[in-house]
C-alpha cells in the first residue's frame, strides 16, 4: 500500500514536472549510450589483447648433439613446469616435423632438397598459461645442457612485454574511463533533479510541515529518478541495438573482415547481458542522482 | 510573566462570534475530537509525554539571528493545555520567531522550549516530524500543495502518519465537511478563495487530532468577515480541548474575541493579560 501509495506520487510529480523529468530522461538517456557504446568496445579491445598474449609461445631448441637422457630430462622439466599450472601446453617438434613445417611454409620448397642435411634442430614447443610466465620458463631452462648452443630458448620477449603493457593500460584505462563516465551521469542527473526539486522546494516544505519523515519525501523523489533512469536506458539500448545490428553485425559480416581474417579469438559481452547492465546502471544512476540531491534538501 | 491557568481552560466569553453560513453545528467538531480516536492508528510515535504541566513554556528564551538582530530577547512564559492565546505585536516584534520554535524550524541561541513536556533542545532530529504531527499549524499563505485538490491536501497530512487508504476516505470528507468545505473537495487550491484556502489548510492541521494549534497569522490575507468565520472555526477547535495559539496583528480580531493576549514587542513580552484586547487597558497602544 504504501509502496503503491510512493509510486502514484512519483508518477503524479514527473506530469507535473513534464519539462525536468524529459531533461533527466534524457540526460539518462545519453549517459548509458555513453556508457553503451564503450563497454563493449572496451570488453573488445580487451580481449584482442588476451588473445593475442596466448598466442606467445617459447620455442626450446635440442642440440642435436644432446643425447636421449638429456632430452628427456629436458622435457620432464617442462611437464614439472605444466603441472604447477606455469605452462598449458607442451610439443615436441622433431627435425623432420621442424622441416615439413619449413617445407610448408616456403614459397618454393626446392630450394631445401640442395640441403646436404637436415640443418633445423628439434625442439618442444612451451605455450605458458599466462605471457607473464614465459620469463619463468626460460629461467627454469636456460643452462640445460640438451639446449642447442646457437638458437637456444626463442620467445617474442619485446612483443610479450608490450601486451602486458597494453593489456594493463587497456585495463585501467577503460576502469577510469567508467568511472568518469558513471560520476558524470551521476552528476548529471542529480543536478537536473535538482532543478525539479528547486521546483518543489516550497511542497517540500509543506510535506516537512505536516509532520513528513525525510524518508517518507524522499522515496517518491528516487522512484522518480529510477523511472527517469529506466526510460531513458531502455531508449539508449534500443538505439545501441539498431546501431549493432545495423552497422557492426554488417561490418562482422563481412568476409573479407579484418576481424575474421586474423582468426582472433576477441569476443565482447552479449547484447543480453549489455543489456542488463545498461538498465541496472540506468536505475542506479537515477537513485544515486536523486539520493545525493535530496541530502541537502532534507536538512534542518 | 503568566502562569497560565493550568487548571482547566479559562472562561471566556462569545462575544458575536457569528457563525459561518456553511459551518455545521458545534456538536460536531465536539463530537469528533473530544471522543478518543478508536482507531488502531492512534499516536503513532506520539512524542508528547502526558502529564498536568503547561503545553507550551519558554525559559529564558533568546533567539538571535545572524548579524546580532533579536528574534527574541529572555522569554519566559507558560500556555496552559486547553488556552486560547493571541500572539500579537507588530511585524518584526518576533510573533514568528516564537512560532518557528514551537515547531522546532528553529532553535534558540538560549534558553529552552518545552512543548507537551518535551525539552525540544533535546529532540533528536529524527523526531522532529514526530513533533510536527502533534501540532497543527497554520500560516498566512496557506502552504497547500498547489497541485493537489482540497481532499488530497488532507490526505497528504493522513499518509505521512501512515494511515490506512480506508481510514483516510473516511476522515477526509468528514474533516472537510467540518471546516464549512462541503461539496469543495476536488477543487485545487487556485479555484478556491481565500478563506476557504485557509479551511482547507485547518482542516489539514486538524486531522491528526493535534493537541496543539499553532496559527500564524491566519486572517493575515482575508477580509474582516472572511476572518471571522475562521476565527469562530479556530475557536470551535479550542472547545474540543485543543490547546490553540494565534498569533496575528488583526486588532478587531482579538478585540472581539477578549482572550488571553501576550503582546510582545522587539523580542520581548511587553504584555500577558487574561481576557483582553489588542491594546492594554489604559488603551496604549502595545505597538
Amino acid at each position: 500500500m504504501r509502496i503503491g501509495m510512493f509510486f502514484r506520487e512519483a508518477l503524479r510529480s514527473i506530469r507535473a514536472n513534464a519539462a525536468i523529468s524529459v531533461a533527466a530522461t534524457v540526460t539518462a538517456l545519453i549517459a548509458v549510450f555513453i556508457l553503451g557504446a564503450f563497454i563493449p568496445s572496451f570488453m573488445y579491445v580487451r580481449s584482442a589483447v588476451d588473445s593475442q598474449k596466448a598466442k606467445v609461445d617459447v620455442d626450446v631448441y635440442i642440440a642435436d648433439t644432446a643425447s636421449v637422457a638429456q632430452v628427456n630430462s629436458l622435457r620432464d622439466k617442462l611437464n614439472g613446469l605444466r603441472t604447477d599450472g606455469t605452462v598449458a601446453e607442451v610439443t615436441y617438434v622433431s627435425k623432420e616435423d621442424a622441416l615439413r613445417i619449413m617445407r610448408e611454409r616456403l614459397r618454393d620448397p626446392s630450394v631445401l632438397d640442395e640441403l646436404p642435411s637436415n640443418p633445423l634442430p628439434a625442439k618442444f614447443n612451451v605455450r605458458p598459461t599466462d605471457a607473464e610466465n614465459a620469463d619463468v620458463i626460460v629461467a627454469a631452462v636456460k643452462d640445460d645442457p640438451a639446449l642447442d648452443p646457437t638458437e637456444g630458448i626463442v620467445y617474442p620477449e619485446s612483443t610479450a612485454d608490450r601486451l602486458l603493457t597494453a593489456a594493463k593500460f587497456v585495463q585501467w584505462a577503460g576502469f577510469a574511463l567508467i568511472g568518469i563516465l558513471l560520476l558524470a551521469a551521476v552528476l548529471l542527473i542529480g543536478n537536473t533533479i535538482r532543478l525539479s526539486i528547486f521546483a518543489r522546494r516550497r511542497e517540500v516544505e509543506v510535506m516537512r510541515l505536516v509532520g513528513a519523515t525525510n524518508w517518507f519525501i524522499r522515496w517518491p523523489f528516487m522512484i522518480e529518478g529510477v523511472i527517469c533512469g529506466l526510460v531513458g536506458a531502455v531508449v539508449a539500448v534500443g538505439m545501441l541495438w539498431g546501431i549493432k545490428v545495423g552497422v557492426v553485425d554488417a561490418w562482422a559480416a563481412g568476409a573479407d573482415s579484418a576481424l575474421t581474417k586474423t582468426g582472433s579469438a576477441a569476443g565482447t559481452i552479449a547484447f543480453p547481458m549489455l543489456t542488463l547492465v545498461l538498465v541496472g546502471a540506468g536505475a542506479l544512476l537515477g537513485a544515486i542522482g536523486s539520493g545525493i540531491t535530496l541530502r541537502r534538501f532534507l536538512k534542518v | 510573566m503568566s502562569d497560565g491557568p493550568d487548571s482547566g481552560r479559562p472562561a471566556f466569553t462569545l462575544v458575536e462570534v457569528p457563525q459561518a453560513p456553511e459551518a455545521p453545528a458545534q456538536d460536531d467538531m465536539a463530537a469528533l475530537f473530544s471522543a478518543p480516536v478508536q482507531d488502531g492508528t492512534r499516536r503513532k510515535g506520539d512524542i508528547f509525554r502526558p502529564g498536568p504541566g503547561p503545553m507550551v513554556e519558554f525559559r529564558g528564551v533568546t533567539k538571535t539571528y545572524q548579524g546580532n538582530s533579536r528574534g527574541l530577547d529572555g522569554v519566559s512564559l507558560r500556555i496552559g493545555t486547553g488556552e486560547f492565546v493571541f500572539l500579537v505585536g507588530p511585524s518584526g516584534s518576533g510573533k514568528s520567531t516564537f512560532v518557528r520554535l514551537i515547531i522546532r524550524e528553529l532553535r534558540p541561541t538560549e534558553g529552552s522550549v518545552i512543548v507537551g513536556g518535551r525539552d525540544l533542545g533535546e529532540l533528536r532530529r529524527g523526531k522532529v516530524p514526530y513533533l510536527r504531527r502533534a501540532i497543527g499549524c497554520v500560516f498566512q499563505d496557506f502552504r497547500l500543495l498547489p497541485d493537489r485538490t482540497a481532499a488530497e491536501n488532507v490526505a497528504y497530512a493522513l499518509q505521512v502518519t501512515g494511515h490506512k487508504k480506508a481510514e483516510v476516505r473516511r476522515r477526509v470528507p468528514e474533516i472537510l465537511s467540518l471546516v464549512g468545505l462541503d461539496g469543495k473537495y476536488d477543487r485545487l487550491p487556485r479555484e478556491l478563495s481565500g478563506g476557504e484556502q485557509q479551511r482547507v489548510s485547518i482542516a489539514r492541521a486538524l486531522v491528526n487530532h493535534p493537541r496543539l494549534l499553532i496559527a500564524d497569522e491566519p486572517t493575515g490575507n482575508l477580509d474582516p468577515e472572511t476572518s471571522l468565520g475562521i476565527m469562530d472555526l479556530l475557536l470551535r477547535i479550542n472547545r474540543t480541548g485543543t490547546t490553540v495559539l494565534v498569533a496575528t496583528h488583526d486588532r478587531h480580531t482579538v478585540d472581539r474575541m477578549q482572550m488571553r493576549v501576550i503582546a510582545l514587542q522587539e523580542g520581548r513580552v511587553v504584555r500577558d493579560e487574561e481576557s483582553s484586547g489588542y491594546h492594554d487597558r489604559t488603551g496604549e497602544v502595545p505597538a
